[in-house]
């Protein structure tokens, strides 16, 4: 399918939403999930459980990095430190200071959003790669901390302990307490992207000059951005810690970053939905390939190039495209 | 013309900016008045972009000072001259691309709502028949929920020109609003802007390189050249004037 088709479609598609409030919550479709993903989890023996679960804190991870990627204009290639260091925040302020196991866990995300609003303020400095290349940097710093603080952070060992696997709930249960958290997260996310901050944001990714033109300060916005995207995949991070019940410096390495970034390509840019579709492949294929193949990697780097090759919007592209031709395109 | 009374809405002193070694702009002075329609016109690499740039707040001047009403903003940043009620276009169209006519409209009345960082669905909802009511006045709200991408030139530089109105700006800079455009397409825009300009009792600023344009629209014409004011009066002044004939008009 040619761009050009896909711009059609997307065309068609997006007359239908105007017409039906384009800003509005789809609840419909989001308890349809919920309802079908909670059955799942409760269900289906715990491999699939611990799967599913992985996706959907991934998913989570992912549409935050997507909101800088798809909207704000800001390529980060160091998201995972959002990540892990909520995972720390709450390890350290529960293992080291002795909080209360509750608020450590609240503590997780407003780690992360702390964090992004200290390294978010130098990267906005910059533009293009170059501040792409200042999120490479912080991300490496504070990795190198993490690594070589021993008596604090646990150095490559990491801090385990602080909080039973799952709260000590089952598989399922914990499933489900993730898949709240997961889905009031995407919930934020489509708020804030469905709002006037979330047009202002897009405006100023799409274009820094008409948009100062028209009285949006690039810096102070893409801030509120980087605040928000660090925010929420501290929560991610916070929901990963606790399922895992332990946290290693691997959390904010380059690997969980690169893992963000390959789910949203998949997903397909510029969608709201993809680190949601992103997720779902990229674990999916992880969990089902890696037990049969040695090296997943490959594949996973083949279907990417595919993806990229024919279909530049990724997944979402596809299920949109999908979606316009059952509706019977009115391109005649 | 709009009487000169009062001060300059405004006025650029000795204004300098050079590009490396390259002096862009070597002492520009330059009084707009309010309501005054102002062509500058020039030859190419005169300084006229670069003049506009840092009236609008894209550069900043290397010396001389920019007032607006008398206010001194040397080194104001484009969306605080923004908010001052300064608006641009840009020589080449500037829009969202990848967002529908429909959004880009609404992406100007956001700003100019000053409630840009809410996360109130339902501002954006009330905002629906202002957008389209804007969109309506530049004949282009048969085409709201198009991509920007897939429509025509003109259609985009008519589009820039509605989004900077909807920001209710005093002051218009429009760099070359009808480059690119076809004759008739041309001659609609102009109109378009000056039924604006009026109706609103606007300042407009505009590089123009369409000479019937300029005389067509403008009060006063700014003959650059080599950066600095080479002339300046009446269209029918300029038009006279042989010196200017002979390094613009080529003996028109």
């Amino acid at each position: 399918m040619t761009e050009r088709d896909a711009t059609m479609a997307g065309a068609v598609a997006s007359q239908a939403t105007a017409l039906r409030d384009p800003y509005r919550i789809h609840w419909r479709l989001t308890a349809l999930v919920v309802a079908v993903t909670a059955v799942a989890l409760l269900t289906l023996p715990p491999l699939v459980v611990f799967t599913l679960t992985e996706v959907m804190i991934f998913a989570l991870f992912a549409s935050g990095l997507n909101l800088l990627l798809s909207y704000s204009g800001i390529v980060s290639f160091g998201h995972a430190l959002y990540f892990g260091i909520a995972a720390y925040g709450m390890a350290i302020a529960i293992a080291r200071f002795g909080w209360p196991m509750w608020l450590g866990i609240l503590l997780g995300p407003f780690t992360s959003a702390l964090f992004a609003l200290v390294f978010g303020f130098l990267c906005v400095q910059l533009t293009a790669i170059y501040a792409a290349m200042l999120t490479l940097a912080c991300a490496e710093v504070v990795y190198a901390v993490v690594f070589q603080w021993f008596d604090f952070t646990g150095g490559d060992s990491g801090i385990s302990g602080y909080v039973p696997s799952m709260l000590g709930l089952s598989p399922g249960v914990y499933g489900v307490v993730v898949l709240g958290v997961v889905t009031a997260g995407m919930l934020f996310l489509w708020r804030v992207v469905h709002s006037p901050l979330g047009l202002t944001i897009r405006a100023v990714g799409q274009n820094p000059a008409r948009a100062a033109a028209i009285g949006h300060g690039r810096k102070r916005v893409q801030l509120i951005a980087f605040v928000l995207s660090g925010f929420v995949c501290g929560i991610a991070g916070t929901l990963f810690g606790v399922f895992q019940g332990n946290v290693f410096p691997d959390y904010v390495g380059v690997l969980i970053t690169v893992d963000g970034l390959v789910m949203v390509l998949l997903g397909g840019l510029y969608s709201f939905a993809a680190g949601i579709y992103g997720a779902l492949l990229y674990k999916v294929l992880d969990n089902l390939i890696s037990h049969y193949f040695q090296y997943w990697q490959l594949v996973i780097g083949l279907i990417l190039m595919a993806v990229i090759l024919l279909s530049p919007s990724g997944i979402s592209g596809m299920v949109q495209r999908l979606l316009s031709l059952g509706r019977g395109g009115r391109d005649g | 013309m709009a009487e000169r009374t009062g001060e300059p809405l405004m006025s650029v002193r000795g204004l300098r900016k050079a590009f490396g070694r390259f002096l862009a702009l070597s002492g520009v002075d330059l009084d707009v008045w309010p309501g005054e329609v102002r062509a500058i016109i020039g030859p190419n690499g005169a300084g006229k972009t670069t003049l506009i740039n840092v009236l609008g707040g894209q550069l900043a001047g290397d010396t001389g000072d920019v007032k607006l009403r008398g206010r001194r903003l040397n080194g104001y940043y484009p969306h605080q001259m923004a908010a001052l009620g300064v608006g641009r276009t840009f020589q080449i169209s500037s829009t969202f691309r990848r967002m529908t006519v429909y959004e880009n409209m609404l992406t100007a009345h956001n700003s100019a709502s000053r409630h840009w960082f809410s996360l109130s669905a339902r501002r954006l909802r009330a905002m629906r028949d202002a957008v389209m009511a804007d969109l309506e006045r530049i004949e282009l709200s048969h085409l709201a929920d198009q991509p920007v991408e897939d429509i025509s030139h003109g259609d985009r530089k008519r589009l820039e020109f509605g989004m900077v109105l909807a920001t209710q700006p005093q002051l218009l800079l429009l760099d070359e609003p009808t480059a690119g455009m076809g004759l008739h397409e041309r001659h609609d825009l102009i109109d378009l802007v000056l039924r604006e300009v009026r109706q609103r009792s606007l300042t407009l600023i505009f590089v123009e390189h369409d000479i019937d344009v300029v005389f067509k629209a403008a009060d006063t014409i700014t003959v650059m050249a080599l950066g600095r004011v080479f002339a300046e009066g009446l269209p029918a002044e300029i038009a006279a004037n042989a010196d200017v004939q002979e390094i613009y008009l080529g003996g028109r």
